[in-house]
C-alpha cells in the first residue's frame, strides 16, 4: 500500500502515537479477562521456578561450565526470560494473530488503515502476563550483578547495544516466520519450531559446539540477546564480537522490512 | 451420548486406524516438523556433556550422558501425544457434538489417532538417533532381553499416561475457556520432575525419593532408566508397579470428569 510522502520527523510522530494508543488497547483487552489473567500469572511464576531447576542442579556439583560460573550462567538465563517475555508477550500474540487474519481474510482490514501494516500487525495486542518472565529476568539479572558487578560503563553500554540487536534480530526472525503465512497459510508448527530452539538460548551459547554456536547466533540469533550481552558485563568482548552482534540485528531488520514488503505484493485478499 | 460397546469399537479399529493413518500421511509436512519441536533433549544432552567434562557426576560421564539423553529423545517420542490441544479445541467450537453421535468413544478415536503416529515418529527419529550413535558409538548398551520386555512394558504405560493426562486436562475445557493455560503449570512441573532437563539421580536423595512415588518419573525417566541400564530387570518391577497404579487413578479420573463434562455440554443445548 503507497504511502504518501511527508517529512520525517512528522512521520515519526505519528508513529510514535500509533505505537502508545496500540499498546493502551491491547493492554486493556489483554486485562479484560481476569481468570485467564490470574492463571496466566500462576503459570508464568510455575514456568519461572522450573526455569531455574537446571542451573541449581549444575552449579551443585560444579564451579563452572566451559568457563561460565554461576553468575554468568545466571545473567544468560535472565536476558532469555527477558527474551521470553518479549517473545510471548508481545511478538508471539501479534504475529500469531496475521496467520489468523491471513486464513480468514481480516487481514483486509489491517491493510485498509491509513498507517503502516507492520507496525499495526507487530503492536496489537500483548499479553501482560507473560510478563512475569521479565519479573524473574529482572530479580535474576539484579542477584547476578549485585554478585559479580560489570567494570567498566563501555562495557554496559556494549550489553545494552546488543542487546537492542538482538532483540530486534529476534523480532525479524519472527516476522519473516509469519510472512510465510503468506504463502503457506499453515505456519503455526513452524512457529512451535522456532520456540523450540530458541530455548538453546538460556544457556551460554559456547556450551555447543561449533556449527550449533554459529546457527544460534546467525541464524536464529537468540546467543546476540542472551549470551552476548552477558560476555559484555564481563568485559570479554571484542570488535569481532560487536560486529557481528550488531550485524545480525541490522540483517534481520532490513531483511524483516523486505520480506514484509515482498510478501505484501504477493498477497491477494480475502474479496479478490 | 456415548453408547459404544467394546464390540463397536472393536469392529472399528482396522478402519479408524485406516483413517488415522491416511490422516498423518496427509499433514506429513506438518507431522515432521511437529516431531522435530521435541529437540530439546539434544540440547540438554549437549550441556551436560559440557558439565561433565571433567569428570563424572553420580556416576554420569559423557557415554551415560550421551545414552540418558538419547533415551529420553526415543521415549518422549514414543510416549508423545497431542490430544490435549484437540479435545480443548473440539469442546471449545462445538466439534465435540457430531463426534458424540458415533456410537465410538471420543477418546477411543483420539488414542487411534495419536497411536498410528508412533511409526511416522519412529522413521523420523531414527535417522537423529544413528546421527548421535555415530558421534558417541559408546553410548549404545544393550539391556537384555528382560530389560528390552520390560522397556516395552514401561513405555506403554508412560504412554497410557500421558495420554490419559492430557485428557483430563482437555476435558477440564468443559469448564475452563483455556484449560492449556492449567496443562502449562503442569508441563513446566513435569520437565522438571520427570526427568526431561536432568537425569533425576542428580537430585538431591529427599527429592528423589518424593519423585519416586508422584506419576512424572513414570512418564518418562522410568522407561529411559530401562533403556538404559540404570535401572536393572530385577529392580525395575517396583517402579513399574507405581506406573501402573497412577494409570489406574488417572483412568478414574478421566472417566469422572468425562462423564460430567458430557453432561454439562449438553445442557447448553450443544
Amino acid at each position: 500500500m503507497p504511502e504518501p510522502r511527508r517529512s520525517l520527523a512528522l512521520a515519526l510522530r505519528r508513529s510514535a502515537r500509533i505505537v502508545g494508543a496500540l499498546l493502551r488497547a491491547s493492554l486493556m483487552v489483554g486485562m479484560q479477562y481476569r481468570s485467564d489473567f490470574l492463571l496466566d500469572a500462576l503459570t508464568g511464576l510455575v514456568r519461572v521456578a522450573a526455569t531455574f531447576a537446571p542451573i541449581a542442579l549444575v552449579y551443585t556439583s560444579r564451579d563452572s561450565v566451559a568457563g561460565w560460573g554461576v553468575h554468568d550462567a545466571t545473567m544468560v538465563l535472565a536476558l532469555f526470560m527477558l527474551l521470553s517475555a518479549i517473545l510471548e508477550g508481545i511478538i508471539e500474540p501479534n504475529l500469531g494473530a496475521v496467520v489468523d487474519n491471513i486464513r480468514d481474510g481480516t487481514f483486509d482490514l489491517v491493510l485498509l488503515r491509513p498507517a503502516d501494516s507492520q507496525l499495526l500487525v507487530s503492536l496489537r495486542s500483548v499479553a501482560p502476563a507473560r510478563m512475569w518472565n521479565a519479573v524473574g529476568g529482572v530479580g535474576a539479572g539484579a542477584w547476578a550483578l549485585w554478585h559479580d558487578p560489570p567494570g567498566a560503563a563501555l562495557d554496559v553500554a556494549v550489553a545494552g547495544l546488543l542487546l537492542v540487536s538482538g532483540a530486534v534480530g529476534m523480532y525479524g526472525l519472527w516476522l519473516i516466520a509469519i510472512s510465510s503465512a503468506f504463502l503457506f497459510v499453515r505456519v503455526d508448527n513452524l512457529r512451535h519450531l522456532l520456540t523450540s530452539i530458541v530455548d538453546a538460548g538460556r544457556w551460554p551459547v559456547e556450551v555447543f559446539s561449533g556449527w550449533v554456536r554459529w546457527a544460534l547466533t546467525v541464524v536464529i540469533p537468540v546467543a546476540v540477546f542472551t549470551s552476548f550481552p552477558a560476555m559484555a558485563l564481563r568485559g570479554e568482548w571484542d570488535a569481532a564480537l560487536l560486529g557481528v552482534g550488531l550485524g545480525v540485528g541490522v540483517a534481520f531488520g532490513v531483511g524483516s522490512r523486505i520480506t514484509w514488503r515482498a510478501a505484501l505484493a504477493r498477497y491477494t485478499s480475502a474479496s479478490s | 451420548m456415548t453408547a459404544g460397546s467394546p464390540w463397536a469399537e472393536l469392529r472399528a479399529l482396522p478402519t479408524l486406524a485406516r483413517v488415522s493413518t491416511s490422516d498423518h500421511i496427509a499433514y506429513r509436512a506438518e507431522m515432521t516438523i511437529w516431531i522435530l519441536t521435541s529437540t530439546l533433549p539434544l540440547f540438554m544432552l549437549a550441556l551436560w556433556n559440557a558439565v561433565v567434562q571433567d569428570g563424572q557426576i553420580a556416576g554420569f560421564g559423557q557415554p551415560e550422558m550421551a545414552r540418558y539423553f538419547t533415551a529420553t529423545l526415543v521415549v518422549r517420542q514414543l510416549t508423545g501425544v497431542w490430544v490435549m490441544w484437540e479435545l480443548s479445541y473440539n469442546i471449545r467450537t462445538g466439534r465435540l457434538s457430531s463426534q458424540l453421535l458415533r456410537p465410538l468413544h471420543p477418546l477411543f478415536m483420539h488414542g487411534v489417532w495419536m497411536v498410528t503416529a508412533l511409526p511416522f515418529r519412529v522413521l523420523i527419529l531414527s535417522p537423529i538417533v544413528l546421527a548421535l550413535v555415530a558421534w558417541r558409538p559408546d553410548l549404545l548398551a544393550w539391556p537384555g532381553w528382560d530389560g528390552l520386555a520390560l522397556f516395552v512394558l514401561s513405555t506403554s504405560l508412560a504412554f497410557c499416561m500421558s495420554f490419559l493426562i492430557q485428557c483430563w486436562f482437555g476435558t477440564l475445557s468443559f469448564w475452563l475457556d483455556k484449560s492449556d493455560g492449567l496443562f502449562g503449570v503442569w508441563f513446566s512441573t513435569w520437565m522438571v520432575a520427570s526427568g526431561y532437563i536432568a537425569p533425576l539421580a542428580l537430585f538431591p536423595p529427599w527429592a528423589r525419593h518424593l519423585l519416586d512415588l508422584l506419576p512424572f518419573r513414570g512418564m518418562l525417566s522410568v522407561p529411559v532408566e530401562i533403556l538404559g541400564g540404570f535401572i536393572r530387570p530385577a529392580d525395575a518391577w517396583p517402579y513399574i508397579a507405581v506406573q501402573a497404579g497412577w494409570t489406574l487413578v488417572m483412568i478414574a479420573l478421566v472417566h469422572v470428569t468425562w462423564q460430567r463434562g458430557v453432561r454439562r455440554y449438553g445442557a447448553y443445548g450443544a
